[in-house]
């Protein structure tokens, strides 16, 4: 059943106490942002999401989006919610004020967008659309562009879409196709075919925005000479209402697994105004704003899935009767003990919980960085905030997801065959976390970007940003007396990141197969660690409160155990990783591509 | 080379003319340790008569690069005019001319040399353009008996090159003195050229910028793509042409070309290149002769306070913003196959194929008309333009064969020694002999000169003793190996001192001595700072200690083996680098070895072992003041500051050599000499002694520090600087020592070890390691 409720409690000990909330508010242009303030904020997102779009998340399911004539209808509930949503001014809660937008941290708003996630998927992606559209364009767009466009996405009655993907093009962006030609007005037509674009059309806003990657006449081959632009779908008229229609059109949208109450379209640029983004043969630059704050965002969606499908677990794993405890019946009075009695559904549940709390820890550390590249003033501190970033957007969009979908795979395992049927909402959750794993770029490609990338830039200064925290946390705690059961498994896991470290970047050197045949598994182990030193420190958070936590106790306590959970059976999956990456390219390469 | 035995020796040496040419040779001469007189005329009413000649040593006092190696160099030239100097010219025993390029003037001055010079003593003159047959024409039988030309490439310190041309009456003897001093003494290259217009190099040379300009201007290419083509693929400067021009002066260009103009008979090809081309007059007539002008090609353009660079546009004549080349054919590893790129059909293949299929023909021609044979050719222009390869060992890479072709197809005509090589390569390995192609069609073996002993001569008959991914040993007789480094520009690592130790080992066992040379063109630029910048960053730090206490160790057994040990640098030789020579029992440096402490630069300081040796150097020096302060201030002073000595002489002065080390000058003849020197030591060899130093502590720290502050206060010295200053302080100063207990070498390699872990853990140092590694330069934090 889904019966989701907004993990406040948890959601507060990561923002405030984890990471200290309060810290932010030294931060440029975030010094009214109190502890209250935040508290309000997800307060009022809370409702929101229970109220309003939970709710419709089956039935959105169920009806999905519907095409007729390059017309796409939402399902029924969601063009009322949405005018919900963005009245409350949800939509621009973390854009800039300057364009009519909340201002908020990016460690607020993740946690409002783990909630939209949670409570309904489908529906949460046109805005996170949005959002994306509007990263690019404001570190990227003309100031022209931005007066024009920004305002009216903040505040929600326009949204945005990414059309990178076509037929022949989908991680290999150098294949673009789709024509920009400069008119003598400073404008470009657009010519050429999208595919996969999620809400390039709907009928919730007014207007749609489209990013679309696009060559110049004069381009130079490859992914050096893609460039962005800005399409709308209406072209709006000096007043800033709406004008004709664009050469844009939806051609269709396809059946999928999942996420139904979000359109996947087929879009056809025929001659379409655009303006140009940034600079020519530059777009991927500009594109890479926009990704890097999708591949967070999917992240997150991953990381809601998951927190969703442990609740409705959580309790049916409490009502529904089935044996007797190995140990002897638990619930002599009932025909059958809960199943939450036996150490396997145990193990499962503590699996989803220690998965889901480590990936929120983790999350609001990103988030925190993304707020100190924003708003630091200091540019070294804005600076190791982007090396950080860097580092952890593949590894969070990466692991969260594959987390996710396991975890909602997991919630339905509980269910047996009623998570199985539709009835209880549980094989939703692994449809729809599916797709996380695969769009802005497939999990493997974030674990070649991991490797390839972040691993070697700069001789490895980015990883810095991660190691130099977690080996001086080590050292530190090493010897406490509550921690140290902790910090030794962690010690060990960390040995064994450094080493794969060092192995990857010695033999990727060499021989770049190496490095591409380890990634994967390399990212899981680095995740892994990472989430090991979220648990430490949430532990060490827990042990230093509990003896004056009065009625939050239990709180504190549960922490501390699942911390003991994950670093005595999910961490050690690291040693079989690094073992595994230690044997190297061979046996993964060894046979023929005939033998296939 | 003649090898005829010299039947005296240069002592004393004249140079008049004391343009830039005439004082750079007097100048380097005085570098090889010799005596120099410089004379030039008297200026009408000048009240000091030796004002011309005084005026260039000053100049070259001020010289970047340095003309001299060291102080004591610039003492051994004197200053003097022609009018009250000439007597003197009888005290020397080689007299050499650089005058301006006119006859008129050259023979009257030798009318007057030949009056006042001993009879016997050479007389060349370091003319480029004029025949020798010219120049001596009428001028008595003893004067062409001694005469010879000496042709010197610009700066005469730094070009290797150095051209000879004997006339019919040029007594051989004459010429082996003169040939032998350049090699030994002045480190030169000595090419015998006969006697024809511009010799080899500047015929070649001038024959090649001539069409590779003209080319650039007909194929419509802009200069960086020109460059582009010009430069890395083929192994020439990255200045490519119009780079190389805009350096040498565009203005020098026509004077060059004019002489060989009027000078080469018309059947040669050299008058098809010329060209003229409106623009580069323009530019000339207007000041824009290149660096030394108001710009050339290349210029930086200073207006509205930015420096932008610019480069001109061949077609229209203006500046515009310079542009990275788009040479499609270059990308992608493209360019490496030359005969590829000779025949791509796109404007960077054309150009490629115009330029070079006929220069190399030309430089086919050259032989024998210019040269007796190819290798003549080839060390020319590697030695006098820079060439990674010469022409000949460039049409190997070619195909003869594959060129005789594409000229065939361009309607050039095919020189005779091309088509006799035909499908032959004009060098080959026989036997573990490299020989060349005579114009007889025959291969000979090159002969090194006596002395001259090359590493690549041994690896090509033998194998390596001992050999990883980053270092060899090499059996170079006698009982002597050598081991050399063939790590990323020889920068030391893992790899290099595990083969040091085993190479001790070894040699232990079954050899007598252990030279360390290479023939890189740096000894080596220190540690492998990407590999311990990445350990760093991944916080490795264990791992980053061990390899220090690994390297102290294998210095410290090398510096106490049962052996001798000799260190033979060449070029830079940084950080540990040095430290390899601080623990050597001698080294035998070429002189131009650049050789310095560089740690605290990139924001750590020296341990393995550098602090310690230096402190010992000092302390040990019985004319330095006594005491336990000032050897740990001088450190301090050279260390601190990452001073870096820019010759081996200053690198005495600086004791990173010890007085009684020796200086090579000539690069080929390094590892004779370094081996020489290990044989000398090895009868009753006695490893040094360890000695014990006596330190300030603590006091002598905060001496030090207070100076960095003052530094700091005056802006001279970052945050980080203090930093790094303040640990190398507690280094030198021996920790909490005191200055009545010794500290022992052991105790000093500990807190070197201490002092760099310390930084190496610190943001600010990982952060200067990146800058330097990234863009080359030292970053200030």
């Amino acid at each position: 059943m889904q019966v989701y409720t907004p993990p406040l409690r948890d959601m507060r000990f990561v923002l405030h106490e984890l990471h200290g909330s309060d810290e932010l508010q030294n931060l440029d242009g975030l010094e009214e942002v109190t502890p209250d303030l935040i508290d309000a904020v997800l307060d009022e997102a809370a409702k929101l999401v229970t109220e309003v779009l939970a709710p419709l998340n089956q039935s959105a399911d169920l009806e999905g989006c519907t095409y007729e004539n390059g017309v796409v209808r939402t399902p029924k509930g969601f063009k009322e919610a949405y005018a919900t949503f963005i009245e409350g001014g949800w939509n621009g809660i973390a854009c800039d004020p300057k364009y009519g937008g909340q201002g908020l941290p990016a460690s607020v708003n993740k946690l409002v967008e783990e909630m939209l996630c949670s409570g309904n998927l489908a529906f949460g992606i046109c805005p996170g659309l949005t959002h994306g559209a509007y990263e690019a364009l404001i570190h990227h767009a003309s100031d022209e562009l931005k007066d024009r466009f920004l305002p009216n996405m903040v505040a929600g009655t326009w949204s945005g879409s990414m059309c990178l993907t076509e037929p022949q093009c989908g991680t290999d962006l150098g294949l673009v196709r789709t024509k920009a030609v400069p008119q003598a007005d400073g404008s470009y037509k657009i010519t050429g075919n999208k595919i996969f674009i999620s809400a390039g059309e709907q009928d919730l806003t007014e207007n749609i925005i489209h990013l679309v990657l696009a060559r110049l006449p004069d381009a130079p081959k490859g992914i050096k000479g893609i460039s962005l632009f800005l399409v709308p779908k209406f072209l709006p008229k000096e007043d800033g209402t709406l004008g004709p229609r664009n050469g844009v059109l939806c051609t269709g949208i396809e059946h999928k697994m999942g996420i139904h109450g979000s359109s996947t379209c087929q879009m056809s640029f025929e001659e379409a105004t655009g303006w140009l983004v940034g600079e020519p043969h530059k777009g991927m630059r500009a594109m890479f704003s926009m990704m890097n704050s999708e591949r967070l965002s999917v992240g997150t969606q991953g990381l809601g899935l998951g927190e969703a499908a442990y609740q409705a677990a959580v309790v049916y794993a409490k009502e529904r009767l089935q044996g007797r405890s190995l140990t002897g019946a638990k619930h002599p009075d009932k025909p059958a003990d809960p199943i939450i009695v036996h150490p396997d559904v145990r193990r499962t549940l503590m699996t989803m919980r220690a998965y889901n709390e480590g990936c929120r820890a983790l999350g609001g550390w990103v988030a925190r960085t993304l707020d100190i590249m924003e708003h630091a003033t200091d540019p070294e501190e804005r600076r190791r905030a982007e090396d950080f970033t860097a580092l952890m957007t593949p590894i969070v969009k990466a692991l969260f997801t594959d987390m996710g979908f396991a975890t909602a795979s997991m919630g339905m395992q509980v269910y047996g065959g009623h998570g199985y049927i539709r009835d209880h909402g549980m094989e939703q959750y692994v449809r729809d976390a599916r797709i996380a794993m695969i769009y802005e770029g497939t999990n493997g490609v974030q674990a070649l970007d991991l490797v390839g990338r972040k691993l070697p830039a700069h001789m490895g200064r980015y990883l810095r940003s991660f190691f130099h925290p977690v080996l001086a946390f080590i050292d530190a705690k090493m010897d406490d007396d509550n921690l140290a059961p902790l910090v030794g498994p962690l010690g060990k896991a960390f040995g064994a990141l450094q080493l794969a470290t060092a192995h990857i970047a010695e033999k990727g050197l060499k021989d770049p197969e190496e490095a591409g045949a380890a990634a994967t598994e390399y990212l899981r182990l680095f995740g892994l660690v990472a989430l090991g030193y979220m648990w430490a420190r949430m532990a060490e958070v827990a042990f230093e409160k509990r003896p004056t936590a009065n009625g939050d106790a239990a709180f504190y306590d549960a922490k501390i155990a699942t911390a003991r959970f994950y670093m005595e059976k999910l961490l050690p999956e690291v040693a079989a990783l690094w073992g595994s990456i230690k044997a190297g390219k061979a046996a993964t390469m060894g046979l023929e591509e005939a033998m296939f | 080379m003649n090898t005829t035995t010299p039947s005296f020796e240069i002592k004393k040496v004249a140079v008049i003319g004391a343009g830039v040419m005439g004082a750079g040779i007097a100048a380097h001469v005085a570098n090889a340790g010799i005596e120099v007189l410089l004379l030039d005329i008297v200026p009408e009413g000048a009240a000091d008569r030796n004002m011309v000649a005084q005026k260039a040593i000053d100049k070259l006092l001020k010289a970047d690069p340095a003309a001299f190696m060291s102080k004591r160099a610039a003492k051994l030239v004197t200053p003097g005019n022609i009018e009250d100097n000439l007597a003197d010219l009888s005290t020397c025993d080689w007299i050499v001319e650089a005058v301006i390029e006119r006859l008129d003037i050259k023979q009257a001055l030798y009318a007057k040399i030949e009056a006042a010079r001993r009879p016997g003593s050479a007389v060349s003159s370091n003319t480029s353009t004029i025949p020798l047959g010219d120049l001596t024409a009428g001028l008595p039988e003893s004067f062409q008996r001694d005469f010879l030309i000496t042709h010197f490439f610009n700066p005469p310190r730094y070009m290797r090159l150095l051209e000879i041309v004997a006339g019919p009456q040029t007594n051989p003897e004459t010429v082996a003195a003169v040939a032998r001093f350049a090699d030994v003494k002045l480190g030169k290259t000595v090419v015998t050229c006969k006697d024809t217009p511009g010799f080899i190099a500047n015929r070649l040379g001038t024959y090649w910028l001539q069409l590779a300009v003209g080319e650039a201007f007909a194929l419509g290419l802009k200069v960086e793509e020109a460059d582009a083509v010009m430069g890395r693929p083929f192994g020439f400067p990255k200045t490519g042409v119009f780079g190389l021009i805009d350096l040498v002066g565009l203005d020098l260009m026509p004077h060059v070309q004019g002489s060989l103009k009027r000078a080469l008979p018309a059947s040669d090809p050299f008058h098809a290149t010329l060209r003229d081309e409106p623009l580069i007059s323009k530019m000339i007539e207007t000041g824009y002769t290149g660096r030394k002008g108001k710009g050339g090609f290349y210029r930086l353009n200073r207006e509205n306070g930015q420096k932008l660079k610019e480069a001109i546009d061949l077609a229209s004549g203006e500046y515009r913003a310079q542009v990275k080349a788009q040479v499609p054919e270059l990308e992608d590893g493209g360019g490496k196959d030359l005969a590829a790129l000779m025949s791509a059909p796109g404007p960077a293949g054309r150009y490629a194929r115009a330029v070079m299929a006929r220069t190399l023909a030309y430089a086919a021609r050259l032989v024998p008309e210019a040269a007796d044979d190819i290798v003549a050719v080839d060390d020319a222009m590697r030695l006098g333009y820079n060439w990674k390869l010469g022409p000949f060992e460039l049409i190997d890479k070619i195909g003869a064969a594959r060129l005789v072709e594409m000229l065939a197809a361009d309607g050039v005509e095919v020189p005779a020694l091309l088509k006799l090589a035909s499908e032959r390569p004009f060098y080959r390995v026989e036997n573990g002999a490299r020989q060349y192609l005579g114009t007889d069609g025959a291969y000979r073996d090159i002969v090194r000169p006596e002395g001259v002993l090359l590493l690549s001569d041994i690896k090509l008959k033998s194998q390596p003793l001992l050999k990883n991914g980053s270092a060899s040993l090499w059996d170079i007789g006698d009982g002597v190996v050598c081991l050399e480094f063939t790590s990323k520009s020889n920068s030391l690592d893992e790899g290099i001192i595990t083969l040091l130790s085993k190479a001790l080992k070894l040699v232990k066992e079954k050899y007598k001595a252990l030279v360390i040379y290479n023939e890189g063109s740096n000894f080596s630029v220190g540690a492998n700072l990407g590999l311990a910048l990445f350990a760093c960053n991944i916080g490795a730090f264990g791992e980053v200690e061990k390899l220090v206490a690994t390297g102290q160790k294998a210095y410290q057994d090398m510096k106490y083996a049962p052996f001798p040990v000799v260190a033979a640098p060449s070029g830079l030789a940084l950080g540990g680098g040095c430290e390899i020579l601080l623990h050597a029992d001698a080294v035998q440096a070429h002189a131009e070895s650049y050789i310095g402490l560089v740690e605290c630069g990139v924001g750590v300081l020296p341990a393995w072992g550098g602090c310690t040796a230096m402190l010992e150097r000092w302390q040990s020096d019985k004319t330095f003041p006594k005491g336990p302060m000032p050897a740990p201030s001088k450190v301090f002073e050279t260390v601190s500051t990452a001073t870096v000595a820019k010759s081996a002489a200053e690198a005495k002065e600086l004791k990173f050599l010890r007085e009684s080390d020796g200086i090579t000058m000539n690069r080929d003849r390094l590892l004779a000499d370094a081996k020489a020197r290990a044989l000398a030591l090895v009868e009753g060899y006695v490893p040094p002694k360890p000695i014990e130093l006596t330190l300030p502590g603590p006091s002598g720290k905060v001496a030090m520090e207070m100076a960095v502050e003052g530094f700091a206060k005056r802006g001279l010295a970052t945050r980080h600087d203090q930093v790094v200053s303040s640990t190398l302080a507690e280094v030198l100063t021996g920790g909490d020592a005191d200055h009545i207990e010794p500290v022992s070498t052991a105790r000093l390699l500990e807190l070197e070890r201490e002092g760099f872990m310390k930084l190496i853990r610190t943001n600010a140092t990982l952060d200067r390691i990146e800058h330097i590694l990234e863009t080359g330069k030292p970053l200030r934090n």
